[in-house]
């Protein structure tokens, strides 16, 4: 039989008789996405992802099924196409449950394969679980101790009240096997960037700029580097060495970091748009926010204060006496139990209530175990000097209202419910605000960048990521920052478009909607409790700096990890729906019904 | 008076379903030595059930709603002028019975009494002629396919004859599904013989070996009167065609009830012993069909057309009809209709002609009317002058269709129409293409969505952008039309959809979740009946209907002797609870 000609998008093919478009296509190179052929079983012509168009009547056909005819016209990508193919797509999607990645995987902002790496800690191969977490997470010994945990809280063992505690398996791994294991690393390519701040944003964007060839120096101002690593979190809960150990690995990896360099002072913008190819502004969000009350002056600004402290040995810092802390943050939290370790008389005065406040609750919890008093609905009205010398911060007491935009209950004050509480430190700790740099356009919440690429507006190869840009955030967002940062910056140096990537999955939906029975997985729930860490003495929290708790035991964590029970798909890997969806961009909700 | 001959009792499905196996206890016992027989249905379904008295001078009386009774049976016996019926004169001069010449008029089952009417007289002229000429005269009398395609008869025939193979299969698809449409079951009923004489003449025209009528198992009657008439033919020697060797097979295989069976390849599928899901053409069946051999499938109307077509001649048959499309229809008619039954028609009357002569619909009280069931559109009465024939219906967003011809009323909702038929289709389909599978149950629940008045005008949007999708993405033609019912309403009574999403209104009060119910009390005469009806005790002793108890199940409102009670909007009514 004589071979048929057609043209499949514009191009003259030849087909043997017989076969179908599909084959034909692939013979030269055209790709047509398919989920029901087989060659090896009978064609079925059922999911009609592989649709293509018969320009001439119009129809659109099955290619893995219909044959090509002489002088046929085909087109199998054009926009009409497309959309019938994202359509077959999201209707089969619509009927798909399941999950393909587990929940604690798409909870971490830094897309960290969490199943993965806690799989690797049950087998008790840490090494292995260090190299998962460092593909998102550059410092996984820092994150492992001060993290909040986002995995955790989506944790479909939360139905049952024992979610696994995921973080130990990334905090052992890090303390087994950081200082030994170095990652393959391409030959620098000859392009240098600079980075404004040593802090988290910036470790990570250097980190992840190195792993495509191309290398950074980091600009701090500060004596040593970290940035709030370094001088926001206290020592008792990231020790001073560890964060050492974790940022000295960066020297292997050809990042240079120049100490004492703030900018606008040593160096200015400009002369580094000159010298290096791009630039990263992660230079934080260091400024306290205003209590708006008379007297302010007289109070500690909380993340100076606490930054101050860090900077010398604690053991050579003053007593703060009786001291108020006023706000209910992390910040707050940590100004609250460093002056008690001090040996301060401490107590934390937050205008709502317990369940509104923004700080992590255990945070909360441990400062009240460590002796920390709290005044709620208390709000501070204004704060004098003694004749004594001595503080005091008049308050009023407060109601809550209406919920707010955040969907947070607005205190209300209490009319004459005046009163005075003597100090003689008074910390602010209400937030922060980035001080946006000169020269740099500006936003609410800090630099205002494109939000696709990070780049800051105008010609010139400037980026900005971490709280400079989202606000005051924790060290995994800044980490998943900057890694945005270092490819889009990649991208932009190799003269490429930055596209985000199109994060396609199915999920059976948060364990708040869900009940036990539903927690049928290939693992069963195992009736094990939760692994508990073993805190240092009470004694010890409230005298010294020493960290917390130690690090869980490889063999106890390994344990703690077979109560995970693996809620993501076992075909993740090889699923065609998942990559022809992602390759389509169909999200799993296009048809709801 | 005139002697009586015999007597005939229609024992059709739509007889029996009426109560005439009462009738003909009745009149057996009633008869003394008058021979009483069964006959099908002459299509007056609605005066079902009908008896016959064949008088020696060859006339006929008709009585209709015939009870089963012997003081009826009596009476009818004695020709009585009570109960008799005749058929209207407009309608009798609108019908054009060729096909359903013999139905109701004839013992279905009775050889001699078919071939004494003129039986078989097609199938010797057939005989006399070559194979090929018999399809050329098809082609000549310009038939097509009743089953809805429409595809040209005397084509297929060709396509078929063309094959030079020893053996070829014929299949007489007997699987109406559309629901309303009962045109193949009466015909198979009533005049079994016709549709097997339509098929013998295939088989010979084609040079067929092999004959299979696909029944859906839900027709008992259909069946056993094909059986009975095969055995007979047999045992006649007919299944004997000229010129060839061995005798015809002919095989009835009963179908589970899939509709999907009714798609011909779906149809092969399901005849080779494999679940009933259509295949991709090509090859066409004419080229590959059942087990790899030619075969040609035809609906049993179009069976039942050949007879008369060979009889009369190609010439003939083609001068009734429109230009491309000729010969009559068969009608299913239902709904709200005063007349619902069968008729057979001229192409190219005008639905008005059919809706109000034949139905018997009141002028103003119509809507609409939804052709080819769920696979059809729906046309409003303002396009009642359009001449039917494949093509205007196709026109107008419609299709002809098997024949079933659904009227709606003024007090129906369109959109609760549309979800009717999409609730059909999407529990039908067989579950192969993505686009029919999923497409059909989203599109389902979003009418649901709708009718509930939960419905959004994003809604609406989605409808018209998947429908045609769906259409375009469907292998066969139950996917390929299933969008149709939904996009028809849509372009016809848009408003009402708009109604539905933007003010929560069902202005045919018909949308349960949409409407109240009132008692007026200036017309209530307190009779209580309405009280006593009421299934879940909504209305008290105050005679106020309480909307928050009643389910909207009419009861009181039919029951109500001065029409007191009646469905109005939502919030309308007493502790109604507008829930948006």
């Amino acid at each position: 039989m004589p071979e048929i000609q057609f043209i499949l998008d514009g191009k003259e093919v030849t087909a043997q008789p017989g076969e179908t478009i599909l084959q034909a296509a692939e013979k030269v190179g055209i790709h047509i996405p398919t989920l029901c052929f087989n060659q090896k079983i009978s064609r079925t012509t059922s999911c009609f992802v592989c649709v293509v168009k018969d320009v001439k009547t119009g129809k659109f056909l099955p290619s893995c099924s219909a044959c090509p005819s002489n002088g046929q016209v085909i087109e199998s990508s054009s926009p009409e196409v497309r959309e019938m193919r994202r359509t077959a797509l999201g209707l089969l999607l619509s009927e798909h449950t399941g999950d393909c990645e587990a929940p604690c995987t798409m909870a971490c902002p830094a897309h960290a394969s969490v199943e993965e790496y806690v799989r690797a800690g049950r087998k008790g191969n840490f090494l292995e679980a260090l190299k998962i977490i460092k593909k998102r997470i550059p410092l996984p010994m820092s994150v492992g101790r001060v993290c909040p945990r986002f995995c955790e809280k989506d944790c479909r063992r939360n139905i049952d009240g024992k979610p696994v505690a995921i973080n130990e398996v990334k905090r052992i791994a890090a303390d087994l096997y950081y200082d030994e294991y170095m990652e393959e690393l391409p030959p620098l390519n000859g392009k240098k960037v600079a980075i404004v701040g040593a802090g988290p944003a910036g470790f990570s964007a250097a980190y992840y700029l190195r792993e495509q060839g191309i290398q950074s120096v980091l600009y701090e101002q500060m004596p040593e580097p970290g940035g709030m690593l370094r001088y926001g979190i206290p020592e008792f809960r990231l020790p001073k060495d560890i964060l050492r150990r974790e940022l000295a690995h960066f020297q292997k990896m050809d990042v240079e970091i120049r100490c004492n360099q703030k900018l606008g002072r040593d160096f200015t913008l400009e002369c580094l748009k000159a010298e290096y190819d791009a630039v990263l502004l992660a230079v934080g969000s260091w400024s306290s926010s205003s209590m708006r009350i008379e007297g302010e002056d007289l109070a500690q600004q909380g993340i100076a204060w606490l930054g101050d402290i860090a900077g010398k040995n604690w053991k050579n810092c003053a007593n703060p006496g009786r001291t108020v802390v006023v706000g209910g943050g992390n910040t707050a939290m940590d100004c609250a139990r460093t002056a008690l370790r001090l040996g301060g008389d401490v107590t934390v005065c937050y205008r709502r209530t317990r369940a509104e406040m923004p700080a992590e609750a255990n945070e909360i919890q441990e400062a009240m175990d460590e002796g920390v008093k709290f005044e709620f609905l208390t709000a501070p009205l204004s704060l004098k000097k003694a004749e004594d010398g001595s503080l005091r911060l008049a308050c009023q007491r407060m109601e809550l209202g209406a919920a707010d935009a955040s969907g947070r209950r607005t205190p209300v004050p209490v009319p004459g419910s005046d009163f005075e509480i003597a100090a003689d430190t008074v910390i602010a700790a209400i937030g922060q605000r980035t001080v946006v740099p000169e020269g740099v356009p500006a936003a609410k919440r800090g630099i205002e960048v494109d939000p696709a690429d990070l780049k800051c507006a105008g010609d010139a190869p400037v980026f900005a990521a971490g709280d400079c840009v989202s606000g005051p955030a924790t060290v995994v967002e800044a980490l998943a920052a900057g890694r945005k940062a270092a490819l889009s910056i990649g991208d932009y140096l190799a003269g490429r478009k930055h596209e985000e990537p199109f994060v396609f999955n199915v999920s059976r939906g948060h364990w708040r909607s869900l009940a036990k029975e539903d927690l049928v997985y290939l693992r069963k729930i195992s009736e094990e409790e939760r692994v508990k860490p073993e805190f240092i003495s009470m004694e010890k929290r409230r005298t010294t700096f020493e960290e917390l708790f130690p690090s869980i035991p490889a063999d106890k964590v390994s344990k703690e990890a077979e109560r995970c029970i693996e809620c993501s798909c076992t075909a993740k890997g090889d699923c065609f729906l998942k990559k022809h969806a992602t390759e389509y961009k169909v999200q799993p909700d296009m048809f709801t019904g | 008076m005139a002697n009586i001959k015999r007597i005939k009792v229609g024992t059709a499905s739509c007889g029996l379903a009426a109560g005439s196996g009462a009738v003909l206890e009745a009149v057996k016992r009633n008869a003394g030595n008058i021979p009483v027989v069964e006959v099908g249905c002459i299509g007056h379904c609605y005066a079902e059930p009908i008896v016959e008295v064949e008088c020696e001078d060859g006339s006929s009386i008709f009585y209709s709603r015939v009870a089963g009774t012997d003081d009826a049976a009596r009476k009818i016996i004695a020709l009585s002028d009570e109960g008799r019926f005749s058929i209207p004169e407009k309608r009798a001069s609108l019908e054009k019975n060729i096909v359903t010449r013999l139905a109701g008029r004839i013992n279905p089952v009775d050889l001699a009494e078919y071939r004494a009417n003129g039986g078989f007289e097609a199938l010797k002229r057939a005989f006399s002629m070559k194979p090929e000429d018999v399809v050329e005269e098809v082609k000549k009398g310009g038939l097509r396919g009743r089953g809805g395609g429409g595809f040209p008869t005397g084509m297929k025939w060709s396509f078929l004859a063309a094959k030079k193979v020893p053996e070829k299969v014929l299949i007489c698809n007997a699987d109406e599904g559309d629901p309303g449409a009962f045109m193949d079951r009466s015909m198979m009923e009533s005049v079994p013989y016709q549709v097997l004489e339509g098929m013998l003449i295939g088989a010979y025209a084609t040079g067929a070996t092999k004959i299979f009528i696909y029944c859906r198992a839900e027709y008992p009657l259909a069946i056993k009167h094909l059986t009975l008439a095969i055995e007979e033919m047999k045992k006649a020697g007919l299944d004997q065609l000229a010129g060839r060797e061995k005798p015809l097979e002919i095989t009835i295989k009963e179908g589970a009830g899939a509709f999907v069976c009714g798609e011909e390849t779906a149809m092969i599928n399901s005849l080779e012993g494999h679940r009933g899901t259509p295949r991709f053409r090509p090859p066409f069946p004419t080229d590959s069909g059942w087990n790899g051999l030619p075969t040609a499938i035809n609906n049993v109307e179009t069976f039942a057309n050949i007879p008369p077509l060979i009889a009369m001649g190609g010439e003939a048959f083609a001068s009734v009809g429109t230009e491309k499309s000729k010969g009559t229809k068969i009608f299913a008619l239902a709904g709200d209709v005063k007349n619902p039954g069968l008729t057979e028609v001229p192409m190219g009357i005008t639905l008005a002609e059919i809706v109000y002569d034949i139905g018997g619909a009141e002028k103003g009280s119509v809507k609409a009317v939804q052709t080819g069931g769920p696979s059809g559109g729906c046309i409003p009465a303002e396009h009642f002058d359009v001449k039917i024939d494949y093509d205007s219906l196709k026109e107008l967003g419609a299709i002809m269709g098997s024949g079933g011809l659904i009227v709606i009323g003024k007090n129906r909702c369109m959109v609760e129409t549309a979800r009717y038929f999409l609730s059909f289709t999407h529990r039908e389909s067989c579950g192969k293409c993505t686009f029919c599978r999923v497409g059909t149950t989203r599109m389902y629940e979003t009418l649901e969505r709708i009718v509930a008045g939960n419905g959004t005008e994003e809604d609406i949007a989605f409808l018209e952008d998947l429908g045609p999708k769906i259409r375009k993405g469907s292998l066969c033609g139950l996917g390929q039309t299933a969008p149709n019912p939904v996009l028809s309403t849509l372009r016809f009574f848009r408003n009402e959809y708009e109604a539905h999403v933007k003010d929560h209104v069902c202005d045919a009060m018909e949308c349960r979740a949409l409407v109240d119910v009132k008692l007026n009390t200036d017309k209530c005469i307190h009779c209580g009946l309405c009280i006593r009806t009421c299934p879940v005790s909504a209305i008290g002793p105050d005679f106020k209907v309480d909307n928050a108890k009643c389910t909207r199940c009419n009861s009181c409102i039919e029951v109500c002797p001065k029409k007191a009670i009646s469905r109005v909007r939502k919030g309308e009514g007493f502790n109604s609870s507008i829930s948006k």
